[in-house]
């Protein structure tokens, strides 16, 4: 039991975004239904990473992590005959999550104004890149366009050389996932009032808009006039000699802004000679380029002979921020992680045992962690279709 | 309990009080506000947040400040005294959320930590948000946006192909981070209507940036694989990338199927190359990606990005401008789409701000900017708390509410 025990979605998405959104809201016990294409299923089965290179729709080790916990039921919505079925189904839930476009939800009556005609307790949520209207020069998009078009690819790395490309952000989907999330907040906010007034909610979430309100104390100052707009790469910086460094066996991070940061550095790095020629206070109030690159270079030099974990730990103690940047075999092993038991391991019938990413917040009285492994294609069509159908049936009679 | 918050939305009549700081606590409860709760900063002149002082002088018209709390309250309580921290005690009996991103042990040292909130409001919901959590053996580190981004896996994942990790944006992370604890706080609200009870929520930034990289760490997990930068790349399609136009611009083009491969050589007017041996599939693209770019590189050198973009949008191809911060601020679909609103402010003035990710059908009204502050003081002393003119005088003259 947690706390969206009880709550029946059904999923149409078939894309990163909405079964990212499915899968948040199973993490606390929702029961998700997910309507998948007879004998092809949901497109991400076809994306990698696959299990052992088995690249079949039973080996995706994305799809594995997108849908645990969900049923799986094949049902052809193209198809006249599936029609009772499908409204039996959408009966039987408070929300549906969808992540394809205007005219998929329109050809299932699930627009919004028929919607708010024939389903009026029904949670509606749409994923989109641009909403349910974009314009034409919008029509056709991936997640990298989508990151290119919030403001985060222009200005990605920090302190851009021009002549590079902007760059795409951290893996395949970060769009997706931003916008999942934000529409599982959306939708556990529906569910919190419908639970009050039995009413429904149509909510339509733009990647585009979420990308770009994620960088509101930024973009807010630029519309509202406070802030420089231009072309310059380096409009959303904050500058300084912070940022990521070589280490002996890997990279770290080092943010320094503050006097008390460079007295621990200076401490760190044992009182070196070079730091007498910088006043005290010039991260603050005296941060020129030269100051900022010799600094640099000075740290370059001391990280080459360090461990990016243990001059992490050394640094946390001393009130510098410096990080190790880490890869996934570090997350695995880290015992901050293990000790909040971030990962979780479930038993796969095809894939066998593996870890999982769980979640990232504990809460103490409704948990929330995958609990079984995502399903085989139309693993509950005969336990949620056949059976229900014909209660549903029987009834009608 | 009184609340006078009528906005609607899907959270109207919930209130959240805010003993947060900067950016990610914020933007946690300016969710909450623009979802129809009531939400009331508490502040104080003692410790101001740093960005209703960073660059002006005037703390009630700070950009930072205002760009990151429309549609809030403000009251002001000394949280350094036991008066003011009593005070707060009395507030929070009269709400059912608190919000805290303050360092590692401030709430406990301020007497504000959950034990102490529970014993006076059994059952609040108590969201604490943290670099690494609330406790564990490295939850004493602390750092801002961009070390969350390194520890999570997310900067290792950012570069250029063959290059050293270059990293997200230096503000990418905090917003993020807000939601994530925003969702959860959500959820234990929806299990709190079902039955009465309160919880405590610890949320971890760095694992909240993690959760932005899912896929990646199952490849580790599942077949061993550390993935590292991948440029514009994508494992799934090529062309993937972002090239260069006319005037310093750059158009982001990405190729998904063999059809929109061929329709692209027809605009490069280099049909033959999608019959070349080099890139007549998918594999052989991927595998020949250097000299794929190139050969698109310098056709789309020549070009003006915006009419490229028309003209490959046109027939089918997913194309489009990297947006500068001029594009975005100009950006035509966002006013039309009303993401740029204009509130009040509360000297009769208006502004622009920064609107939510989602449209709703009953959706929250947001019309209003950032409190000065102390604006709603009266507002909590007097209507939420029922304390007396007088009292509040009493309080004010001892400093407890400035």
């Amino acid at each position: 039991m947690s706390a969206l025990s009880g709550v029946k979605v059904l999923e149409l998405a078939e894309s990163v975004s909405g079964e990212y959104c499915g899968k948040l809201l199973t993490d606390f016990g929702a029961q998700v239904i997910k309507l998948e294409k007879p004998g092809k299923g949901s497109p991400t089965r076809y994306l990698g990473p696959f299990s052992n290179d088995i690249r079949d729709e039973e080996n995706s080790g994305l799809f594995a992590y997108l849908n645990t916990d969900k049923y799986s039921v094949e049902l052809d919505l193209d198809c006249a005959e599936s029609q009772p079925t499908f409204l039996s189904l959408l009966a039987q839930v408070d929300v549906v999550i969808d992540d394809h476009n205007a005219s998929f939800l329109a050809s299932l009556g699930l627009n919004r104004s028929c919607a708010e005609k024939q389903h009026p307790n029904l949670i509606i949520c749409s994923i989109t890149n641009y909403g349910l209207e974009p314009p034409a020069d919008r029509k056709h998009s991936e997640d990298i366009n989508v990151f290119h078009n919030s403001g985060w690819g222009y200005h990605t790395p920090s302190g851009a050389d021009p002549a590079f490309a902007p760059l795409n952000g951290a893996g395949r989907f970060l769009p997706s996932y931003e916008a999942g999330l934000e529409a599982a907040l959306c939708i556990s906010s529906a569910l919190y009032e419908k639970a009050d007034s039995g009413l429904g909610n149509f909510i339509e979430i733009s990647k585009q808009e979420v990308l770009a309100s994620r960088i509101d104390y930024v973009l807010a100052q630029m519309i509202s006039g406070d802030m420089n707009v231009g072309t310059d790469r380096t409009a959303f910086d904050l500058g300084g000699p912070a940022g990521i460094f070589p280490c002996e066996d890997g990279y770290v991070y080092i943010w320094l802004s503050t006097v008390s940061h460079w007295e621990g550095l200076r401490q760190l790095l044992d009182n070196p000679e070079w730091m007498a020629n910088f006043p005290n206070n010039w991260l603050e109030k005296e941060c020129t380029p030269e100051r900022v690159s010799l600094c640099r270079q000075q740290i370059t030099e001391w990280l080459t002979t360090q461990n990016k974990h243990t001059a992490s730990e050394q640094a946390q103690k001393l009130g510098v921020t410096l990080v190790a940047v880490n890869n996934a075999q570090d997350l695995i092993r880290s015992p901050q992680y293990q000790h909040r038991q971030f990962f979780v391991e479930l038993n796969h019938p095809h894939m066998g045992k593996s870890v999982y990413p769980g979640v990232p917040y504990l809460l103490s009285k409704t948990p929330a962690r995958p609990r079984t492994p995502a399903p085989l294609l139309g693993q509950h069509n005969t336990e949620l279709l056949t059976e229900k159908l014909s209660n549903a049936l029987e009834v009608t009679e | 309990m009184k609340n006078n918050n009528q906005r609607g939305g899907p959270l109207q009549g919930v209130r959240v009080i805010e003993l947060t700081k900067v950016w990610a606590g914020p933007y946690t409860g300016k969710l909450l506000a623009f979802l129809g709760a009531e939400v009331i900063r508490v502040e104080s002149e003692k410790s101001l947040d740093i960005t209703r002082c960073y660059g002006v002088s005037d703390i009630n018209n700070a950009p930072g400040f205002k760009a990151v709390n429309p549609e809030k309250l403000s009251v002001q309580i000394d949280m350094k005294s036991d008066k003011g921290i009593d005070l707060i005690l009395d507030l929070i009996k009269e709400s059912d959320i608190l919000i805290e991103n303050l360092r590692p042990g401030a709430v406990k040292r301020l007497g504000l930590d959950y034990e102490t909130v529970k014993s006076v409001k059994p059952d609040i919901i108590y969201t604490s948000m943290g670099m690494y959590g609330n406790d564990g053996p490295l939850s004493y580190q602390t750092g801002y946006a961009p070390c969350f981004a390194a520890l999570s896996g997310i900067s290792s994942l950012v570069g250029y192909e063959g290059l050293p990790p270059a990293g997200m944006n230096v503000r990418y992370a905090d917003s993020t981070f807000g939601t994530a604890a925003a969702f959860a706080t959500v959820v234990a609200l929806n299990h709190h209507r079902q039955c009465g009870k309160g919880q405590f929520i610890d949320v971890s930034a760095v694992e909240s940036m993690t959760s932005m990289i899912g896929d990646s760490l199952m490849d580790f997990a599942l077949n061993g694989n550390i993935q590292t930068c991948q440029g514009n790349r994508s494992i799934d399609m090529a062309p993937h990338g972002v090239y260069p136009c006319q005037n310093d611009e750059w158009i982001c083009i990405a190729i998904n199927s063999e059809e929109t491969w061929k329709e692209l050589t027809l605009q490069m007017n280099q049909p033959q190359l999608s019959t070349d041996n080099r890139f007549s599939d998918f594999t052989k693209r991927k595998h020949n990606e250097d000299s794929l770019d190139e050969l698109i590189s310098s056709w789309s050198n020549s070009h003006d990005a915006a009419t490229l973009v028309e003209q490959l949008q046109t027939v089918g191809i997913a194309a489009n401008k990297s947006m500068s911060s001029v594009d975005l601020v100009a950006d035509h679909h966002l006013w039309t789409r009303e993401f740029y609103r204009e509130v009040k402010e509360s000297n009769g003035s208006t502004s622009t701000i920064v609107g939510p990710g989602w449209k709703m059908a009953r959706g929250a009204k947001i019309d209003h900017g950032a409190p000065r502050l102390g604006e709603h003081n009266a507002y909590v002393f007097g209507d939420i708390l029922g304390l007396s003119e007088e009292k509040q005088q009493q309080l004010a003259d001892h400093g407890i509410t400035k």
